[in-house]
């Protein structure tokens, strides 16, 4: 559609970098609005209580406290979220936007302060009395299955959210005919997103209109709003959602929180604008929490190492409340797990547990541990046959030709190269002259980990799965009358670039300087209703949907040009960097017409225009990606384990990749080695802990450590790209598939150097303590791969 | 109480309460919002600002104890050549994607290369061990503070 892809393929640095290197960006709470009262939330001390009584009487009493409501209060205003998606196996679940008379774990809501300020806010919180009749409290997934469980939800009658079955071929059969069958276990800890910038929001309801506007760091403007709009018995004309520079998210900003839910009810109550500021305690104790589960593969295998059939048997802990599907994170490892692997007799059994701790939500790769359970189970073989385990996943890996294939788990993988990003992995990582060994003060190892990473999920997906929703987004793109061309999408940004990145895409499509092209992101009024920023969609559904629009535009402009220049048609005729010209072999040569004339014609002489052509130059495009779009990669990386200590070092890492066509390099970069870093980041350190009573025990960044600069190796990036053949521009996404790989290279390295004295781990995080166990205690020895 | 400060180069006088964080004096009362506040702890150095020169984690002091001190913020005045040196520099290496942890980072920065003409990889490290970034996984900051550092001697030999 364009002659060439000027922009698109350029490292151009991001044009957001000035507002942020200045101090002039604006997150939420950066934005004065005058008048604004402050809210606090009181939160239960317990891990499950029954609440008896609530006095506020006190916390009135100080001067500047404004109201002080309880969920009894707020249950008159606000409807409860129901997640109830026609799903087999998933129990429908309910909520209110505070609890009434039951808090379900540590950190749950139990009373809001409004106040003149914040400082106020917090003192009257202190002076709320609340009776609490202590429960038993479950904070085990394991324990929560059992039948004589406490139960987390008493409406559900059991803790079991959701069981998935699915089954391709025959496994079991495969399993009891099978010469050996292989057991792996893996056990993935409790993590959260812990972005910089905390939530937080501000809502303002103007009487007159009727209409709430909330500014808040969201993912997801408009299906946010469609949240709100239910649950307050509004209509979608009278909710403005607003998201200014977002200090990250990770998948923590696309939920429709009850604390926010509970600003928005109250600014309307009130009539007055009110606002709130989480702090860094209640991020880690009660804004989302992530990734706890626990895999069991089984794998029949022949003596060459080769697959026969494969289950897997997964446990996940949901939380004490469901804001999405119970079954939507793991299933997606289900979905993917056999990735480039030709594995036609395969099932999953997926348990999802209620828990009194903190409620989950999809955190930045949230099928992370797919690759880990994969590649670890591959580990596993190699190892139990004796077989050198890049040689295993050979003989198991699809041969190109083999594609596009329908994997097992209902999808249909293409467009990726596993052989060529794993070959070379292996030559830059030295892996033909490594053999795991100890040198007396340190055990040596390597670990590979393949990676196909879904990026984007097209509506078919969700049909198929049954989650419900659209995949599709949505782009607006206006010619202004003075040549300026705005463009928007349903999406925004947490620090992915896209004003530079969407700007090249569009720069392209219509044949203009990316300097001609504003970006305006984040706000459901002036964005096309999309879906938003989750996943790694962006570059695929975002830029695609915009790339699309943008050859429309082209496509008008031209039409317009060939009437001003007294043609009929626009043959020959090509727009560059915003000037008409002749498109000649060799180059091209000005028609002295460019985009503003264009545009002065469409707005303001409108006669002028061909017969037929509508004045102004406004266009909508939707774009919905195929099901599933993939990109794959290799990563690998060298280990040393002290004997002394169990401390890690990671002395080289390396990724290559292929994401399909690269829209701006350095973004891309950058978000790549983001992501292993936050991968690295979990397998290593981070571990959200709860004791028995389900008290939380991480609730501050000295006790959730996040990775420093300290703890983060020097990352290489090979690139090895091929574009994807369903998709505009051939692009594919990523930004997810460097935590997926993270924590399998680093496992597998572990496990590869544990392997010399005879242990194993299958738990994370990997830090020194449990290293030095499997060392000196045999923790852990022998656990993995037995022989079934 | 009304306290008497320098706030970038301009003498202030606000109505605080004592306990009363910088942070939140410098943000809510005095409209300068480029410092973030990440954690109110002390581990994030988010908030960090200059106090008579030096790093300091504005959520650390209370606002009365800078009476007749001076404290800079991002928004600074002029800003130091350092400071333009770091801002080019990590324009160019990337090394901001969401952008909250970087003000902080950058006060860090624009005392250290001042006070450290010759500093070197492994001082740059250890200092930015004090700054907690989820985005970039440092690689990038570690470049930009190095150019940074490389263009500044370049403009001193002169
Ligand atoms: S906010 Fe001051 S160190 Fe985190
Ligand atoms: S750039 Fe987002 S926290 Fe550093």
């Amino acid at each position: 559609m364009s002659e060439r892809e000027a922009y698109v393929g350029q490292p151009r640095p991001r044009r957001e970098d000035h507002r942020l290197l200045a101090g002039l960006a604006r997150y939420v709470d950066d934005i004065k609005v005058t008048g604004a009262l402050h809210a606090a939330f009181l939160r239960s001390p317990h891990g499950h209580a029954r609440i008896v009584s609530i006095d506020v009487t006190a916390a009135l009493e100080l001067p500047g406290v404004v109201t002080v409501v309880t969920g009894e209060d707020l249950a008159e205003d606000v409807t409860d979220l129901t997640v109830a998606p026609p799903i087999e196996g998933l129990r429908p679940t309910s909520m209110p936007v505070m609890p009434v008379d039951r808090v379900r774990f540590q950190g749950d809501l139990v009373a809001c302060v409004v106040a003149a300020d914040r400082y106020v806010a917090e003192e009257a919180m202190e002076r709320i009395v609340v009776e609490y009749a202590e429960l038993p409290a479950v904070s085990d997934m394991f324990a929560a299955l059992r039948d004589d469980s406490v139960l987390v939800d008493e409406a559900l009658g059991t803790n079991l959210v959701a069981r998935r079955v699915h089954r391709a071929g025959d496994p079991e059969a495969r399993l009891a005919a099978a010469p050996r069958v292989i057991e792996a276990e893996f056990h993935q800890q409790r993590q959260t997103h812990a972005p910089i910038e905390t939530r937080g929001c501000i809502a303002q309801w103007d009487p007159g209109r009727e209409h709430l506007t909330l500014v808040i760091g969201s993912q997801v403007p408009h299906p946010l709003r469609t949240q709100i709009v239910r649950r307050l018995g509004l209509r979608d004309s009278q909710v403005s959602v607003s998201s200014p520079d977002v200090g990250g998210s990770f998948g923590q900003k696309i939920a429709l929180y009850r604390e926010e839910l509970a600003i928005c009810a109250l600014a309307r109550r009130l009539g007055r604008p009110v606002r709130w500021k989480e702090d860094r305690m209640e991020n880690l104790l009660a804004a989302c929490h992530a990734r706890e589960q626990w895999c069991r593969t089984r794998a029949a295998v022949d003596d060459t190492g080769r697959i026969l059939g494969l289950t897997l048997e997964m446990v996940e802990d949901f939380g004490a409340y469901c804001f999405y599907p119970a079954n939507y994170i793991s299933e997606v490892v289900g979905i993917i797990l056999t990735a480039q692997y030709g594995i036609a007799d395969y099932g999953y059994e997926i348990r999802v547990a209620l828990t009194n701790k903190c409620g989950v939500g999809p955190m930045r790769a949230p099928m992370a541990m797919a690759s880990w359970v994969m590649e670890g189970t591959l580990d596993v073989i190699a190892r139990r046959l004796g077989l050198d385990p890049a040689e295993v996943r050979r003989r198991n890996m699809l041969a190109d030709q083999a594609l596009p294939y329908a994997m097992p788990g209902g999808e249909t993988l293409l467009d990726v190269n596993c052989a060529e990003t794993m070959e070379t992995a292996l030559d830059e990582i030295g892996y033909a002259a490594h053999r795991p060994h100890d040198d007396g003060r340190y055990l040596y190892g390597l670990g590979l980990c393949n990676v196909v990473e879904s990026t984007t999920y097209g509506s078919r997906f969700y049909k198929n799965s049954g989650i419900g929703g659209s995949g599709h987004e949505a782009a607006r793109i206006i010619v202004e009358p003075d040549g300026t061309v705005s463009a928007s999408v349903g999406m925004a940004a947490a620090g992915q670039g896209y004003e530079t990145t969407f700007a090249q895409v569009v720069a392209d499509g219509v044949g203009v300087r990316p300097d001609d092209v504003a970006v305006t992101l984040g706000h459901s009024d002036t964005s096309p209703y999309g879906m938003g920023s989750r996943g790694g969609r962006g570059a695929t559904a975002g830029g695609g949907a915009l790339y699309l629009c943008a050859a429309e535009v082209r496509a008008h402009l031209l039409r317009l040009a060939a009437h001003r220049l007294g043609l009929n048609a626009t043959d020959g005729l090509g727009l560059r960097d915003g000037r008409i010209v002749w498109v000649r072999a060799g180059g091209s040569e000005e028609t002295g017409l460019d985009v503003a004339d264009l545009a002065r014609t469409a707005y303001f002489d409108p006669l002028a225009l061909p017969e037929g052509m509508r004045p102004g130059l406004e266009f909508y495009r939707t774009y919905d990606p195929p099901p599933m779009t993939f990109s794959n990669s290799t990563h690998a990386c060298r280990v040393r384990i002290a004997r002394e200590t169990g401390r890690l070092e990671i002395l080289d890492y390396l990724v290559v990749e292929n994401c399909g066509t690269v829209i701006n390099p350095l973004v891309v970069h950058g978000q790549q080695a983001g992501a292993v870093a936050m991968g690295l980041s979990g397998t290593l350190l981070e571990n959200v802990v709860y004791d028995q009573a389900g008290r939380n025990l991480s609730a501050t960044f000295a006790d959730y450590t996040i990775a420093t600069v300290a703890d983060i190796p020097a990352i290489r990036i090979i690139a090895r790209a091929t574009p994807s053949s369903r998709t505009p521009l051939g692009l594919k996404g990523m930004a997810e598939g460097g935590v997926m790989g993270a924590i399998g290279a680093v496992a597998n390295a572990v496990n590869d150097a544990l392997s010399v004295v005879g242990a194993q781990v299958t738990c994370l995080p990997l830090t020194p303590m449990r290293l030095h166990a499997a060392i000196h205690d045999g923790i852990g020895r022998a656990a993995q791969g037995q022989e079934g | 109480m009304i306290i008497s400060l320098t706030v970038n180069g301009e003498v202030r006088d606000v109505a605080v309460e004592p306990h009363y964080l910088l942070s939140d004096v410098l943000r809510d009362r005095l409209d300068l919002t480029a410092t973030h506040v990440g954690c109110e702890q002390g581990i994030c150095g988010a908030c960090t600002v200059l106090v008579d020169g030096q790093p300091a984690r504005a959520c650390l002091l209370f606002a009365v104890q800078m009476e007749g001190h001076a404290v800079t913020t991002l928004e600074g005045g002029a800003p130091s050549v350092e400071l333009r040196a770091l801002r080019a520099a990590f324009h160019t290496h990337h090394a901001q994607q969401c952008g909250f942890c970087t003000p902080g980072i950058l006060m860090t920065f624009a005392a250290y290369l001042r006070d450290h003409p010759d500093c070197d990889e492994a001082g740059v490290r250890a200092v930015l061990g004090g700054n907690l970034c989820r985005c970039t996984g440092y690689g990038p900051i570690v470049r930009a503070i190095m150019a940074a550092s490389a263009a500044l001697r370049e403009v001193a030999d002169v």
